[in-house]
């Protein structure tokens, strides 16, 4: 699979962005994803929409890569796991999570994981209502503007790229500011949200090969 | 006309009824009458305002009252017209007739301003003469049982058809009508339409039936429209595109004291906006006498603006093409057009909006936005005189309507595969439809796609053991029902006063920008926006005169062909204007101008324009094709001269040429202009030189709402289908990917193709100039023509770059500027 990264110095920690929609932090052996919206699909395809379930086959197979390629020990999903009920698409989850059984998940939830806590035991999932602390960082499903350093997803940020004389661009982001960290929404099948934040932002927007950043 | 017809007692009645109103037939009225008694159908063509209505209505009145043994009890005279606003006054006309001719028929409205008890009541007992639109028709047919509605039908007569032709809604009048022809047997078919180019094929689209009798009915009886240009105080040499606006509203004062009511349109929603502002700053006095009405205005503002039309009580209104169809206004007695109104039809509808009796002359100023828009109006003026009108070309093999229309069916009355192709098949739309392409709707209605493995789940249409096609899920019926339609409109959010009150709609992708507390400008108003919530902006009032105007998408209004050749005509005839050609002679100075740095095109010379100045090196070229055109063919020529040095250009353009921009010089010369514009590779070349799949991601839009892919949101209704949304781009994304074959796919490259592209058209454009003579002429200085085109802000620009290398280029440009 190609890809890129983008390294980056926060709160004195050595974090690496990934464009394949992912934030890992070497320290902890952790990845960091948010918004994977597993069942999505099947979600549409229930209601009559026809959305093919090989996106979230796809967004399986390269969370695996992602896995292996940093030797991940914890996978920290910061939110929205889930997107609504239980169907095929959990089903395939629940699979291609004993093809990972070594590997450490905890969910801090979103506002879409409405699950029983009894799916998430047999997944073998830890559970956080509210929030995680792992010193400096704080894992919380909605951003924060407040004190200490805030890692987050919900929002799925996108960056136009524009200039007066070429037709603009629009990718997906990690949105950096003095309080929070943002991720891009994990799942393909997911829209970008381009309103602008604070001032103080910094936008780490990718394509397929390549990071570019804004400010 | 028969001897039987004029001594039958219906014509009789039906004479001295209207003789008792002091009317008297038309005689395209009475044609008409005769040809539906000897059992016709046919399409009526005639100005509004000549009682069209009354040739199709009381042809079946006539008839009924000859034969009341051929028409059983239920729904008699079905009346599809694609406008609802008419719908009332139309009832109301109809039912004072009935009552007047001692009828016990019933007259009724179904749309989708009918409350649910009246449905109801309908659904129990159909009236005799039911009035509704296209999409309220095809409500109907996702109803259980709904068959036996239609099936004592005598006549379905589709009002304003020239409205429908073209477009997707007029494919819904397609397939409705062929259904019923499929219900009733004895079923008769009348279109009714103004004035188009191509009668004969609209008649044809309509009833493609060879069982059925046509006839095409023309009346005699003519609008006279009187097209008054307003000049400017001096003509500006070098002209600038908005740049006259404000020395214009002077001129237009005058005349909303001198008329009673006057409508002024503009072409886009921004653009009135504008214009309202700049009139009240012009003449305070005119506070609360004018009013301004787009489709972004609340609708119920908009309703009372359209009874104060009616009541006479507004001297003005600044609207959009919102106001260019509806209800009659009696008091409008002149309208004006500000700028191009971009086509021949349009503008002679938006004419006849004043001065509406029949005898009345309608009035209309044109008020050019700058001086070259001066020979648009003695453009305008002349087809007006000849009369020719665009043509409205029907919409074929649109497979999202197709499927949206199975759907229906399965969520109705369910139906037989073998049916429903043989009911396509007898449409115009659907003649080609190939087995194969009825076969994949029928699997992506099934079973979502290609592969089954990757469909699990979908169950949208199931096909029963006896082979029949329905839809099980009430959750999926009640989301089909709520999407019928081909009307696709933009995100929108509703304005709303901090304090209450309701202000309108603006666009999810405009407000989004805006921060809290930055100031826009909506339905006259300065607001400042407060905050967003739940697809809601709250605003209050902003004490700043300055504000962001949001420019909607949508307003930019193609030119037609039509319009393009009289713009050519008129431009060569400049320099020896006739007598009465008042708005020419005012232009000399110009067109001399023009004349001596660089040349006057005749109509078959094409001009080219090589410009050095400090800025750089431009090349112009004046195909005067409208705006849409000049972007293919600017990308293309771009192209072309890239293959012979690689080069980026800054492009613009306006509806009369586009200016291909670069820092060093553009190898164009007397030598290879000739295959710089060859027809040759034409199509292959324009491939190579657009973003043909951006563009369909674009054309996607409406096809994924309209096929059911994209759930529409509407604001503050649809709440509970939050998890269902996604973007059409997502969509098409998702389905390149996973379904490169999809039919969907394909229709929207053949949108982009056919209406983006307009490939008939480019290659016609191609044809010209290749039998044109080329004019190549050098500048050091902008001509007339050519001004225009460079201070026009709508740049874009082409450049062979790949995607990360034209994103480094923004940052880095984005950075300098930074910096500065």
């Amino acid at each position: 699979m190609i890809y890129a990264e983008q390294s980056l110095k926060l709160k004195g920690e050595e974090l690496i962005l990934n464009n394949l929609r992912a934030l890992f932090w070497q320290r902890e052996q952790a990845l960091i994803v948010s918004d994977m919206h597993i069942g999505k699909t099947a979600h549409f395809r229930k209601h009559g929409i026809p959305v093919s379930a090989d996106v979230q086959d796809n967004d399986l197979k390269r969370l695996s890569f992602l896995l292996k390629l940093y030797k991940v020990k914890q996978l920290i999903v910061v939110g929205d796991l889930f997107h609504a009920e239980r169907n095929s698409d959990v089903e395939k989850f629940q699979d291609w999570r004993k093809s990972h059984e070594n590997i450490t998940i905890v969910l801090v939830k979103g506002n879409h994981d409405k699950f029983r806590n009894e799916l998430f035991q047999q997944l073998d999932i830890k559970v956080i209502k509210d929030h995680l602390n792992i010193h400096p960082f704080k894992f919380i499903h909605e951003p924060e503007e407040k004190d200490g350093f805030s890692i987050s997803g919900h929002i799925h940020p996108g960056y136009v790229v524009k200039n007066k004389n070429l037709p603009r661009v629009k990718l997906p982001c990690f949105q950096v500011s003095n309080h929070n960290l943002i991720l891009p929404a994990f799942s393909m099948f997911t829209g970008l949200n381009t309103s602008k934040g604070e001032n103080d932002v910094s936008y780490y927007a990718f394509t397929e090969t390549a990071f570019y950043k804004f400010i | 006309m028969s001897k039987t017809f004029l001594n039958s007692e219906g014509y009789s009645i039906i004479k001295n009824w209207m003789a008792s109103q002091n009317n008297e037939p038309f005689k395209f009225q009475e044609q008409t009458w005769a040809k539906y008694a000897k059992g016709y159908s046919g399409m009526v063509v005639a100005p509004t305002g000549f009682g069209k209505t009354f040739s199709v209505f009381l042809a079946v009145v006539i008839d009924y009252l000859n034969h009341p043994e051929d028409y059983k009890k239920g729904l008699k005279l079905l009346w599809v017209s694609p406008l609802r606003s008419l719908a009332k006054d139309l009832a109301k006309a109809m039912s004072a007739a009935v009552e007047d001719i001692g009828l016990d028929w019933e007259v009724a409205v179904r749309n989708g301003d009918t409350p649910q008890n009246i449905r109801r009541q309908q659904e129990r007992m159909m009236p005799d003469i039911l009035i509704t639109t296209p999409e309220t028709l095809h409500l109907l047919f996702s109803q259980k049982k709904n068959s036996r509605w239609f099936k004592t039908l005598n006549c379905v007569a589709v009002d304003e058809w020239h409205e429908l032709l073209g477009n997707k809604r007029g494919v819904l009048v397609e397939l409705a009508l062929s259904r019923l022809f499929m219900l009733s047997e004895t079923l008769k078919i009348w279109g009714v339409t103004a004035t188009i180019g191509n009668l004969e094929e609209a008649l044809h689209v309509l009833i493609p039936y060879p069982k059925l009798k046509t006839i095409t009915i023309k009346a005699k009886e003519k609008k006279k429209i009187k097209v008054h240009p307003i000049l400017p105080d001096e003509v500006e040499v070098l002209p600038w595109a908005g740049h006259l606006g404000k020395s214009m509203a002077s001129k237009i004062i005058p005349i909303i004291y001198e008329n009673k009511t006057t409508l002024i349109f503009t072409n886009t929603r921004g653009q009135s906006e504008i214009w309202y502002q700049t009139l009240l700053e012009e003449d305070p006095n005119l506070a609360g006498q004018i009013a301004i009405h787009h489709g972004s205005i609340d609708k119920t503002l908009r309703n009372w603006i359209e009874d104060s039309i009616s009541e006479g009580i507004l001297k003005a209104v600044v609207c959009t093409s919102s106001l260019d169809l509806g209800v009659d206004f009696k008091p409008v007695d002149c309208v004006i057009q500000i700028g191009s109104a971009k086509g021949i039809a349009r503008f002679i509808q938006r004419a006849g909006r004043s001065g509406h009796s029949p005898y009345e002359i309608s009035k209309i100023y044109m008020v050019p936005t700058h001086s070259l828009e001066l020979v648009e109006a003695s453009a305008l003026k002349e087809a007006v005189k000849l009369h020719r009108v665009e043509a409205r070309e029907p919409m074929v093999l649109t497979f999202d309507v197709m499927v949206q229309f199975l759907v229906t069916l399965a969520v109705g009355e369910v139906f037989f595969a073998e049916e429903a192709f043989q009911l396509l098949k007898s449409t115009h739309a659907f003649q080609m439809l190939t087995e194969e392409e009825f076969a994949w709707a029928i699997q992506f209605i099934t079973q979502g796609g290609n592969t089954l493995k990757s469909y699990e789940e979908f169950h949208k249409v199931a096909k029963d053991d006896n082979g029949l096609y329905k839809v099980k899920s009430r959750r999926i019926s009640m989301l089909h029902r709520m999407n019928i339609g081909t009307i696709v409109s933009d995100a929108m959010l509703r304005v709303k006063f901090m304090s209450g009150g309701y202000i309108g709609m603006i666009e999810e992708y405009f407000i989004t920008k805006l921060k809290p507390g930055e100031s826009f400008v909506l339905a006259g108003r300065v607001l400042e926006l407060v905050k967003i919530k739940e697809m809601t902006a709250f605003v209050k009032r902003s004490p700043s005169k300055k504000a962001i105007t949001p420019s909607w998408l949508g307003g930019r209004l193609p030119l037609t062909s039509y319009m393009s050749h009289f713009l050519r005509k008129k431009l060569s005839d400049a320099l020896h204007p006739g007598i009465r050609e008042r708005e020419l002679k005012f232009l000399h100075p110009l067109i001399s101008r023009q004349n001596e740095f660089s040349h006057i095109p005749d109509e078959d010379e094409f001009l080219v324009e090589l410009i050095s100045t400090k800025e750089g090196f431009h090349l112009f070229m004046y195909p005067f094709e409208g705006r849409l055109v000049h972007e293919v063919v600017s990308a293309l020529i771009a192209y072309r001269i890239s293959k012979i040095k690689p080069l980026t250009f800054t492009i613009a353009m306006n509806d009369y040429g586009f200016e291909l921009m670069s820092d060093q010089e553009i190898p164009i010369s007397e030598d290879n202009i000739k295959t710089i514009l060859s027809k040759n590779n034409l199509m292959d070349d324009v491939i190579a030189s657009i973003n043909a799949s951006e563009m369909a991601s674009r054309k996607f839009r409406d096809i994924a709402v309209i096929s059911g892919l994209v759930v529409q949101s509407s604001p503050g209704t649809f709440k509970n289908n939050k998890s269902l949304q996604s973007s059409s781009g997502l969509i098409f994304r998702v389905l390149e990917d996973n379904e490169p074959n999809n039919l969907l796919l394909r229709q929207a490259y053949t949108e982009v193709f056919d209406q983006q592209i307009e490939e008939a058209r480019l290659r016609a454009t191609f044809d010209r100039i290749h039998n044109s003579n080329l004019v190549l002429k050098k500048s050091n200085t902008f001509t007339p023509l050519s001004f225009p085109i460079k201070v026009d802000r709508l740049r874009q620009s082409v450049s062979s770059e790949k995607l990360d290398k034209r994103i480094q280029r923004m940052q880095n440009e984005i950075l300098k500027s930074k910096h500065r």
